[in-house]
């Protein structure tokens, strides 16, 4: 199975759960048609069209010739792994630390995982770079375009 | 009508309006110019600066922001043979030989010139039939409306350039994440699991932000090398040349000019298809047309008058849609929908009538935002260059930053945030699954309007033969069905020399 095949099972797999749960939604005495009338005709489309992908997958397996898969280019999946990472770090951080203690750590962190600074002159323009996108993206707007951004619970800033 | 249009023009041509639009074009030109940044990755990143401004103030600089990225992408193709947008791929064919020839500034102001020249044609398309287009769509039912949407949904599933099965999948998807939360009839919560963080749904914005900026950045990401070091700054060419000639070298060619501005038009009317499909499909009739088509690829002007015209031809077309119907013509135009709706304005054939000093304003703005765009061209297209060597490894984190506050700024809430992060993963899935996004995005955009016109409709007639009998929306759906077919004929015409290769999506 190829990463259609997969696709469609996920889509599939979801489309069973939504349709599972939508069995529980009320019925309206008000309306002839329920809040469950419109969900169920999507899901039943989405379910539909992941069959049909599985099926057209599972049948372009079986047809296909004997071929050398197309050469990939190489990628580099851990670095979108830790970019996630860091930003889901940040997520939670901004609530707690405040928008530029947040931000500032952020931006240092992500910017010292895509190009790690050599040299304590580097590690310095990282982190003076990293103040002014916090700091003035802050003033930018929260003093002129009067956008409130989150103060942090455990600093108050 | 005119009367309302010299009083917008008039209006625009104030300072607190005519300063958005020129630092909107200003961030234009360059997210435009830059590659790997597109227009609606622009368009977001400019998305939280507009809150604190009055609706015509954002939308003049989200205006000024698609008419400058639209042209943009024409200097970094034509200088240094990398398109700044996907939609600009077509000028490097012809733009970056011709600099290699030692014409830069030619290749550059060919496309900026085309640009201007396609963008006003296609304003004047935008003013004379919004208002025709929007009183059509007057007279629409629930039955026409709902027919109308589904086959917004399926041309941009069949145009897509991933399989059908996947384009309308990809839509349904969308469709699913809308029924999400209290339905639109009755407020009834569906699908919350109990819990108040889905109560609401999901916002469109940050799932929109999420998808869009996440599968662009990542897919940027892959490519990078960990603790990689910044590339030397490009130098740029000085770019001075007769503007007179390179108008001429234009004008002499009407219609190369009015044919590629009308591809461009057509291409951005139709739902969410995009940019890049106007170039290529005009610069293809170009070399079709032309006497010499063998000079194509070669630095031919043609081509490159063609790829520029339709370019920003091709926004004109955008806008009728979302000012007529309410429905985006592509993803620039949906997060405008959006910035419109935080605005309270609700966008369809109503908007003119209603706000019509906003819709004219729009209008100004969009042509105004043409000259403004020469003009910047003309002060500043080498210093542009200098900005496009920001390194990523600054850049990427900045614009990550301008996601999570133009989330976070719509209700002032974290949830918001951890939406954007929820569905910054969904869409890189969804890219890395080969799944189109502008049917998912699409279904999302008109999910509830989908559902209220559907229940509407049978509500007022259970009999659904209703959708088939009415003219309109009989007809409207037989071009639904009609073009599933065309996009199962193309693929089947397709399959035998179709290469499968992992392509980078058009954002």
């Amino acid at each position: 199975m190829t990463r259609d095949g997969a696709a469609g099972l996920i889509c599939l797999a979801l489309a069973i759960a939504l349709w599972v749960l939508s069995r529980g939604l009320p019925q309206s005495a008000l309306v002839p048609i329920g809040p469950d009338f419109y969900p169920r005709f999507v899901i039943a489309i989405m379910g539909l069209l992941a069959l049909l992908l599985i099926a057209s997958d599972l049948l372009s397996q079986r047809q296909k010739v004997a071929e050398a898969a197309p050469a990939e280019a190489k990628r580099n999946y851990p670095l979108v792994g830790a970019t996630f990472a860091v930003f889901a770090v940040y997520v939670a951080l901004l609530p707690l630390a405040g928008y530029r203690i947040a931000t500032f750590l952020f931006v240092a962190t992500l910017q010292a995982v895509f190009e790690r600074p050599r040299g304590a002159k580097r590690w310095m323009w990282l982190l003076v770079a990293a103040l002014a996108s916090s700091l003035l993206s802050y003033v930018v707007f929260n003093s002129y375009l009067s956008v409130l951004l989150p103060r942090g619970r455990w600093t108050g800033f | 009508m005119l009367d309302l249009l010299l009083a917008g023009v008039g209006n625009v041509l104030q300072f607190k309006y005519l300063l958005p639009l020129v630092l909107g074009t200003l961030a234009g030109l360059i997210g435009g110019a830059l590659p790997g940044v597109t227009i609606t990755m622009t368009i977001i990143i400019v998305l939280p600066f507009t809150f604190g401004l009055d609706p015509l103030q954002g939308l003049a600089a989200m205006t000024g922001v698609y008419v400058g990225g639209s042209a943009g992408g024409a200097i970094t193709a034509a200088l240094i043979g990398i398109p700044g947008t996907p939609s600009a791929i077509t000028t490097t064919f012809d733009g970056f030989p011709m600099t290699q020839k030692g014409q830069p500034g030619r290749a550059v102001w060919l496309g900026i010139w085309s640009s201007f020249l396609g963008g006003l044609l296609g304003g004047v398309f935008l003013i004379g039939a919004t208002g025709p287009l929007a009183a059509i769509a007057l007279e629409f039912g629930p039955w026409e409306y709902f027919s109308l949407f589904v086959l917004a949904l399926s041309m941009v599933a069949g145009l897509t350039e991933a399989s059908l099965l996947k384009g309308l999948l990809s839509g349904a998807i969308g469709l699913v994440i809308t029924v999400i939360g209290s339905d639109p009839i009755m407020s009834v919560p569906r699908f919350t699991l109990g819990t108040d963080f889905l109560r609401n749904g999901f916002p469109f914005l940050p799932v929109l932000i999420g998808i869009f900026a996440f599968a662009q950045l990542m897919t940027d990401i892959e490519k990078m090398k960990s603790g990689e070091q910044a590339d030397p700054p490009v130098k740029a060419p000085p770019l001075t040349v007769s503007h007179l000639k390179v108008l001429w070298e234009i004008l002499s060619r009407p219609f190369l000019l009015f044919w590629s501005t009308l591809v461009g038009i057509v291409i951005g009317v139709l739902p969410a298809i995009g940019g890049s499909a106007a170039t290529v499909m005009a610069y293809d009739q170009a070399k079709k047309f032309s006497k010499h088509p063998e000079r194509f690829g070669k630095g031919n002007p043609e081509g490159i008058i063609a790829s520029e015209a339709s370019c920003n031809a091709n926004v004109g077309g955008s806008l009728v849609t979302i000012m007529a119907f309410g429905i985006p013509g592509d993803a620039v135009t949906a997060v405008m929908l959006g910035a419109m709706t935080i605005h309270g304005i609700q966008s369809g054939p109503l908007f003119i009538t209603q706000h019509p000093q906003v819709a004219y304003g729009i209008y100004a703005a969009y042509l105004l935002a043409h000259p403004i765009m020469v003009l910047l061209c003309f002060l500043g297209a080498r210093l542009f260059m200098r900005v496009v060597t920001v390194p990523k490894a600054m850049l990427i984190p900045n614009v990550l930053v301008l996601c999570v506050i133009g989330a976070y700024a719509l209700n002032n809430i974290m949830d918001d945030v951890v939406v954007l992060l929820i569905f910054g993963l969904v869409g890189y899935a969804l890219v890395k699954f080969r799944f189109p996004l502008a049917p998912l995005i699409l279904g999302l955009i008109l999910g509830d309007q989908i559902e209220v016109n559907l229940v509407r409709a049978l509500m007022s007639d259970a009999n659904g033969w209703l959708f088939f009998t009415r003219p309109i929306s009989g007809a409207l759906l037989g071009l639904s069905i009609a073009s599933v077919a065309f996009a199962l004929w193309q693929h089947y015409r397709h399959k035998k020399r179709k290469v499968v290769e992992e392509t980078d999506p058009d954002f």
